[in-house]
């Protein structure tokens, strides 16, 4: 009996198990605090509709579970650092797979593309971390958050004009 | 024209992002901006990387006419690649076309040269391939142009050029030159005699020691050499068996096309004349014809045979040849009509040869229970068959099975000898 579908490969196969396995092991590094039922089953489900479409909507649902329950409890130790490189590896390992249908074979050259941007990506993540770590939000002035706010507000406007589809 | 939207991948990027960043100024959770710190560089660089126009994407086959087992590749052409870093091409897949890569998916980044889709038609006929999809994206996969729908292309698959080779003469070579002896004496290499030397004779043709020896000129005789009219008749009423293209099992019309395209090309390259009378519903008839540009007309008109249910055996086969004519007829002989109609073609003069190309194709499979209905009928059609090939072989028309090289050997030097025997037609 075969064991994958005829024309899929190894190697894409292995990409989708780590969609499934990566925002799973995120949550799992809160271990022994387990995480509540609901959001386990969601990460779960979300994550596995997410392997098995990678290039789908539906791949934001487990990263924002994960990225929420962290937030909500407040943990800004080592394991915070983790768990943003398994959220963006799994990023990175569904932008590889939907590059194609499933029968596309992973191509080593945009793999290794890939794995470099995927480093360069990860380099704010330190920085940020050890900002939040060793910066006392009750010192910043006042102007600064109103700052920051515009500022996202302008980002999401911007990027909301560039995604918006052409005329046809 | 379809234009460039974003990815998937770009919109969870600027979801986390932006999400992340509102979220942790917002709610003041400083996590979040930890964690949607990589995804804002994902999406900086993605927005940033969009390309500005959407290109033109054409593929091209490189061959529109094979044979089978020969293979094509199909090109993409894009007019702009400014600013695309990736293709993907996904053709669909073609009964009887093997594709490479196997399921017809094929990408690559633009820096190593746009992806090829090479296809091998498996088996003759009229094949549509180059039905495909493709897609451009756009740097760190941020925007993505198609997937575009391609049309498909025409191919015509000629039938394979099968081993043939054949050194037996052609029975009745009627033609002006050629490479056949023929039964007439004239200026040919094949010596035929010596004769004592007659007014009109070629000087060049007295042969000095017998004329010394004899004290009297003699000459040296030579057969003429002629070409011979062969027609082909191709019985394409029905398709029994399966098909499995040149790698697989042949189907009755599988090794009837392809033992016409054989002989065919053997009689053409030979210097004969070569006509062909496809027995189709949709039947087509080439008339004599000698020459490379014949040989691919009848190549073509093999490979665009069709059987179909509405095909009928006809009474008569009119190929308005003459007696001198050598008819092949290949066929598996399954209609009564076209056998009665080849042991007229026989009876009107014409050298009849039947090729029979059932092959395997009433053959229960391995295993099959041989009582079982649809073997008992398959029995009863080949005892049928078998009854009317014997019969046509008592009017003395051989009938050989069609074993590629050499099949005809032996048929066509006892159908030359036959010739020579003198005979009176009623």
């Amino acid at each position: 009996m075969r064991a994958l579908r005829p024309g899929v490969t190894v190697p894409v196969v292995v990409l989708r198990a780590l969609l499934l396995v990566l925002p799973c092991a995120a949550l799992a590094l809160a271990l022994p605090q387990v995480p509540h039922g609901w959001v386990v089953i969601g990460v779960v489900l979300s994550a596995a509709a997410w392997a098995w479409l990678p290039d789908h909507a539906v791949g934001v649902v487990p990263l924002v579970l994960v990225g929420g329950w962290w937030a909500v409890h407040d943990v800004v130790d080592w394991r915070v650092l983790a768990v943003g490189a398994l959220l963006v590896a799994a990023h990175v390992c569904a932008t590889l797979a939907s590059y194609g249908p499933s029968t596309l074979a992973v191509d080593p050259r945009l793999a290794r593309v890939w794995l470099a941007r995927g480093a360069l990506a990860l380099v704010p993540l330190p920085v940020t971390w050890l900002a939040v770590r060793g910066l006392d939000p009750g010192l910043a002035p006042s102007w600064l958050w109103l700052v920051a706010a515009a500022t996202t507000v302008g980002l999401l406007l911007v990027t909301a004009r560039l995604v918006r589809p052409e005329a046809r | 024209m379809t234009s460039w939207r974003p990815t998937p991948a770009l919109v969870r990027a600027c979801l986390l992002a932006l999400g992340g960043i509102a979220g942790g100024i917002v709610l003041g959770q400083e996590v979040l901006v930890v964690l949607a710190a990589p995804f804002v560089v994902l999406a900086a660089v993605g927005l940033a990387s969009r390309p500005r126009q959407a290109p033109r994407v054409v593929a091209r086959l490189d061959h529109h006419r094979l044979h089978e087992g020969q293979g094509t590749t199909s090109r993409l052409e894009v007019d702009d690649l400014t600013g695309v870093e990736h293709v993907t091409r996904v053709g669909t897949r073609t009964a009887h076309v093997a594709t490479s890569p196997t399921y017809g998916a094929a990408g690559s980044l633009v820096a190593d040269g746009l992806p090829g889709l090479e296809f091998s038609p498996r088996r003759w006929g009229r094949r549509s391939v180059g039905a495909e999809r493709v897609a451009l994206t756009s740097a760190w996969a941020g925007w993505r142009c198609g997937p575009l729908d391609l049309p498909e292309s025409g191919l015509v698959v000629l039938p394979q050029r099968a081993p043939y080779d054949s050194r037996a003469e052609v029975p009745q070579p009627d033609g002006l030159v050629g490479r056949h002896r023929s039964r007439r004496v004239g200026s040919g290499t094949e010596l035929e005699g010596i004769r004592p030397f007659v007014a009109g004779d070629r000087l060049k043709r007295i042969t000095w020691p017998v004329s010394l020896r004899t004290g009297e000129l003699h000459v040296v005789t030579t057969r003429a050499e002629q070409d011979a009219g062969v027609w082909l008749v191709v019985d394409g009423l029905r398709d029994l068996g399966v098909s499995g293209g040149i790698d697989g099992a042949a189907s009755t019309l599988d090794l009837t096309v392809r033992a016409a395209a054989a002989l065919a090309e053997h009689h053409v390259r030979t210097g004969d004349r070569v006509g062909l009378l496809v027995v189709a519903a949709d039947g087509s008839r080439v008339p004599l014809g000698s020459g490379p540009r014949h040989l691919q007309r009848l190549h073509g008109t093999l490979a665009r045979v069709r059987s179909g249910a509405r095909g009928t055996a006809p009474e008569r086969l009119d190929l308005g040849a003459g007696t001198g004519s050598v008819v092949h007829v290949l066929s598996p002989m399954l209609f009564t009509p076209l056998v009665t109609a080849t042991a007229s073609l026989q009876r009107r003069g014409a050298s009849v040869v039947v090729i029979d190309t059932l092959g395997g194709a009433l053959d229960a499979p391995e295993g099959a229970d041989r009582l079982a209905l649809p073997a008992l009928a398959a029995r009863m059609r080949r005892i049928e068959r078998d009854d009317r090939l014997r019969r046509l072989a008592e009017l003395g028309t051989p009938v050989v099975p069609w074993r590629g090289a050499r099949t005809l050997d032996t048929v066509l030097q006892q159908l030359a000898r036959r010739e020579r025997v003198p005979k009176v037609r009623t």
